[in-house]
């Protein structure tokens, strides 16, 4: 089993401009359903999620400094990508000028996709010395608007370097958790809009059960307990469901802190913890650990345990991002995104 | 050089014709052709016809040209349809012109047809949008109201061009198609309603544009030899010229003049022994108010960068020193797009004839015309000068 | 609707996702889009290929309104508004036409510094057509 430290070489980060607030929504619907997220990105007409997976790989490569054509595996993921059947990779791949010959693929059918699609990177690391990885989480889910699901769906994307040197963050392990469960929020082969049978309690159960098997699973593969973690990036549907999961892993509100983009983008779906994890690199100092817990219904999550080593930070900020914006109505938010419906 | 006459010309009205196709437009026009003809007209005299066509909505892509020409009496002879976007009708003169000066016919019809309003706005604009470079600038989101919109934009900025100077030409152009019953809108307009018209690609609005319309016309034109067979005053083809230039305005040396304008030019004024300051009245090509003030920049008639203040002056009014477009233009006329080539030679027939068929039109003893046919955004361009 | 078959979409990728350019050896000149004889001197049909940076400046712009907007771009319009295309000087020497994104049209300017990222352009026969359109430079 090889000992070779792996980990994050490079990293970058996208929001859309364009973004409504929770008051708009009350205005259309008399409330507003997504809990603790108070306003949430939306992508422009002309984009989608290959053309955000592009810009978050071009920062990934920027920020390290690295060139297009080091990359030897590609892996995109996300939930809500323009096609059910085409190659998603080719289009990002030629787009930034990756080598053809590169191994790629694509991640789709959960918002556990994004750390699959790390993990796949981190394999490749690990396996191959010279590798480098380039791994890019790209999501904007779409649900009917009548659906109160839909109200926390945001848009954001974050892409990831992984290889063996000139590290940021060292990945110290993970661990996974996959089972069965159904009716929590899924789209079957003929539909465009994910949809939930709402049965809350039971869909908690899921979360509560993959999250945490996987997240106690890596603190005890590492020997740690949770308080030696200053950041803990959580799956977030909502602002909420880090706090759930945190209170039943003794995660404090303060750990939680720095990654809970959803108050501001709300659900990323796929790109929820690689965004959430963008942003606490962004803050975290020499010597952090990061704890990265995803979830994707259906059921999995994956759990990933880093050590920042560097004080090296990604070239664009997801702090700019999140400010660099401009308010929508309802109205054209729906113009927006029914032009897709 | 007086070589080439031309001895009889007509035109259908211009508009929108739910109940006329190309055949029937371009039966009218040649109707009216031949009653303009002064005597002995005969249509087995005509050897060849060359129509100018875009595509009239894509239904008759291919022989065009022979199904027209043999709806209207003329079956066995030499057809051919000429594209050069809305420049066709203009290069059909020019076939016309080089077939009876080569010596290969004695007398040859130029004409032009196009129906555009039989189809959905949507396929309207498809067929309006692809005579620009259309891998690039259509695929940007522009039709031509947006390239020449850019053009607009950029000749305000580099020469202080006002919106007001470009409304001039719409106020100008609806006044004299006003005094024309053959125009689309014969409606005077004001200063006022044509700055504040509705925007449709900044800075040009509602009344930058010319419309869409259904239309033909048709010219005789002959060896200059047996010109007095026909009437005892032909006009005569002083010169022509025409030039080419890249499609894409991005690939233009200089996005504020028509190059292929001042080359077609040159050469119709070189070819006629005349310059700029010869011509007494003209005809240009205004699909939108800023190409007319191109064309009179790269016409010669004033210098780059003048051309606001040269209207904002009068020179362009009928009764000014250089009238432009006095029979509305294609802002007020219409511009079916093969017809207006040949459509502008008709007026200028009249013109130089004294036979406009309203008075208030007639540019008073003028003997040198010019004629000024742009294909698209510039790709294409013929010059003809007409004159007694 | 435009109509530009996947096979021709197809072949302009080089430029449209990459900006692939082609520098004349006999002049040096930068030739984007490309020609076939180099449209500087007109004298050649060697070239070398250079990717272009995608930086320039705005050298003219237009804001499109519905009026002025061709079908395929009509929805765009609808639930976006007026969107700005221009006609931009690149650093490398060639001008190119393309649209204006991510930006509001009343900040675009002459003059104003452009770079650019991939975007949607528009959808044919179910077939996303994905290009380069100009943002305005990052500072």
């Amino acid at each position: 089993m090889s000992l070779v430290t792996i980990g994050i070489s490079g990293y970058g980060v996208y929001v859309p401009r364009l973004r409504i607030k929770k008051e708009d929504y009350a205005k259309a619907w008399g409330s507003f359903s997504a809990a603790g997220v108070g306003e949430k990105s939306v992508m422009g007409f002309d984009e989608d999620v290959l053309t955000a997976a592009a810009k978050v790989s071009r920062r990934a490569l920027e920020s390290v400094p690295t060139t297009p054509n080091s990359v030897t595996r590609f892996a995109i993921a996300s939930t809500s990508p323009p096609y059910l059947e085409k190659l998603l990779s080719g289009t990002v791949m030629v787009s930034v000028g990756m080598p053809n010959y590169a191994l790629s693929s694509d991640h789709i059918t959960s918002t556990r996709a994004g750390t699959e699609a790390m993990l796949a990177g981190f394999e490749h690391v690990t396996a191959n010395p010279k590798g480098v990885a380039l791994v890019a989480a790209a999501d904007a889910p779409l649900a009917s608007m009548w659906d109160s699901i839909e109200h926390a769906l945001g848009a954001g994307a974050a892409a990831f370097v992984l290889s063996n040197e000139n590290l940021i963050a060292e990945l110290e392990g993970h661990a996974s958790y996959a089972s069965e469960y159904f009716g929590e929020r899924f789209k079957s082969r003929n539909e465009t809009l994910v949809h939930d049978l709402n049965v809350k309690k039971f869909s908690e159960s899921s979360l509560i059960k993959n999250a945490t098997s996987a997240g106690t699973a890596l603190l005890n593969k590492l020997g740690r307990k949770p308080e030696e973690y200053n950041h803990v990036v959580i799956q977030q549907p909502d602002a909420r469901v880090p706090a759930t999961i945190g209170a039943r892993m003794q995660f404090t509100d303060l750990q939680l802190a720095a990654g809970m983009t959803a108050k501001v983008l709300g659900d990323l779906g796929a790109a929820s913890t690689p965004v959430s994890l963008a942003a606490v690199l962004d803050v975290a100092k020499v010597g952090d650990k990061i704890m990265v817990i995803s979830y994707g219904s259906g059921a999995g999550s994956d759990a990933l345990s880093f050590k920042v080593v560097s004080d090296r930070k990604s070239t664009i900020r997801f702090q700019a991002e999140a400010d660099r914006k401009e308010y929508i109505d309802y109205v054209k938010y729906l113009k927006l995104k029914g032009a897709i419906l | 050089m007086k070589k080439v006459a031309i001895v009889g010309a007509g035109q259908s009205r211009y508009g929108e014709f739910p109940d006329k196709g190309i055949k029937e437009l371009f039966h009218e026009a040649y109707s009216d052709m031949t009653k303009s003809v002064d005597k002995n007209f005969d249509p087995k005299a005509i050897e060849a016809a060359y129509i100018g066509n875009l595509g009239s909505g894509g239904f008759q892509l291919g022989n065009m040209s022979a199904l027209v020409s043999e709806y209207v009496g003329l079956p066995h002879i030499l057809t051919m349809r000429i594209e050069n976007a809305c420049a066709s009708g203009g290069y059909a003169l020019v076939a016309a012109i080089m077939d009876v000066l080569s010596g290969t016919h004695k007398v040859a019809l130029a004409g032009g047809v196009e129906k555009m309003t039989d189809v959905s706005g949507t396929k309207q604009k498809y067929w309006l949008g692809v005579s620009g470079d259309t891998e690039y600038e259509r695929l940007a989101g522009t039709t031509f109201a947006g390239l020449y919109a850019l053009i607009a934009h950029r000749h305000m900025y580099e020469f202080g061009t006002k919106r007001e100077q470009l409304s001039m030409v719409a106020v100008k152009n609806h006044k004299n198609g006003a005094q024309n019953p053959k125009a689309q809108f014969q409606r005077e307009i004001t200063l006022e309603q044509a700055v504040k018209g509705p925007i449709v690609a900044y800075p040009l609005n509602l009344f930058d544009c010319c419309s869409t319309t259904d239309g033909a016309s048709a010219v005789m034109v002959c060896d200059a030899e047996i010109a007095k067979q026909y009437t005892d005053t032909p006009i005569y083809v002083g010169g022509f010229g025409t030039s080419s230039d890249y499609l894409a305005i991005h690939d233009r040396v200089n996005t504020t003049t028509l190059e292929g304008t001042r080359k077609a030019s040159e050469r119709a004024y070189a070819m006629a022994g005349l310059s700029a300051k010869d011509i007494q009245a003209a005809e240009v090509h205004d699909c939108f108010t800023i190409a007319e003030l191109l064309a009179y920049e790269d016409l010669g008639f004033c210098n780059k960068g003048e051309a606001g203040k040269f209207i904002e002056e009068g020179h362009t009014q009928i009764g000014g020193d250089k009238p432009v477009n006095a029979s509305g233009g294609l802002k007020s006329k219409g511009h079916p797009i093969g017809s207006t080539g040949t459509g502008q030679a008709y007026e200028m027939f009249n013109q130089l004839r004294g036979t406009v068929q309203k008075p208030a039109r007639q540019v008073k003893g003028a003997e040198i015309g010019l004629i000024h046919n742009v294909g698209g955004s510039g790709g294409t361009v013929s010059v003809t000068i007409m004159r007694r | 609707m435009a109509h530009v078959s996947v096979p021709m979409y197809w072949r302009t990728i080089p430029q449209r996702y990459r900006l692939v350019g082609l520098k004349c050896k006999k002049c040096g000149s930068v030739n984007f889009p490309p020609k076939g004889v180099c449209k500087y001197c007109n004298a050649s049909s060697e070239f070398e290929e250079i990717k272009l940076s995608g930086r320039g400046k705005v050298h003219t712009f237009v804001l499109i309104s519905a009026g002025g907007a061709p079908p395929e771009f009509a929805d765009q319009e609808k639930a976006g508004g007026q969107y700005p295309v221009a006609i931009v000087q690149l650093e490398e020497g060639p001008k190119v036409i393309g649209q204006i994104a991510d930006a509001d049209p009343k900040e675009v300017k002459m003059d104003m510094p452009v770079t650019t990222e991939l975007r949607k352009i528009y959808t044919e026969e179910g077939v996303i057509r994905y290009g380069f359109k100009f943002v305005p430079e990052r500072k």
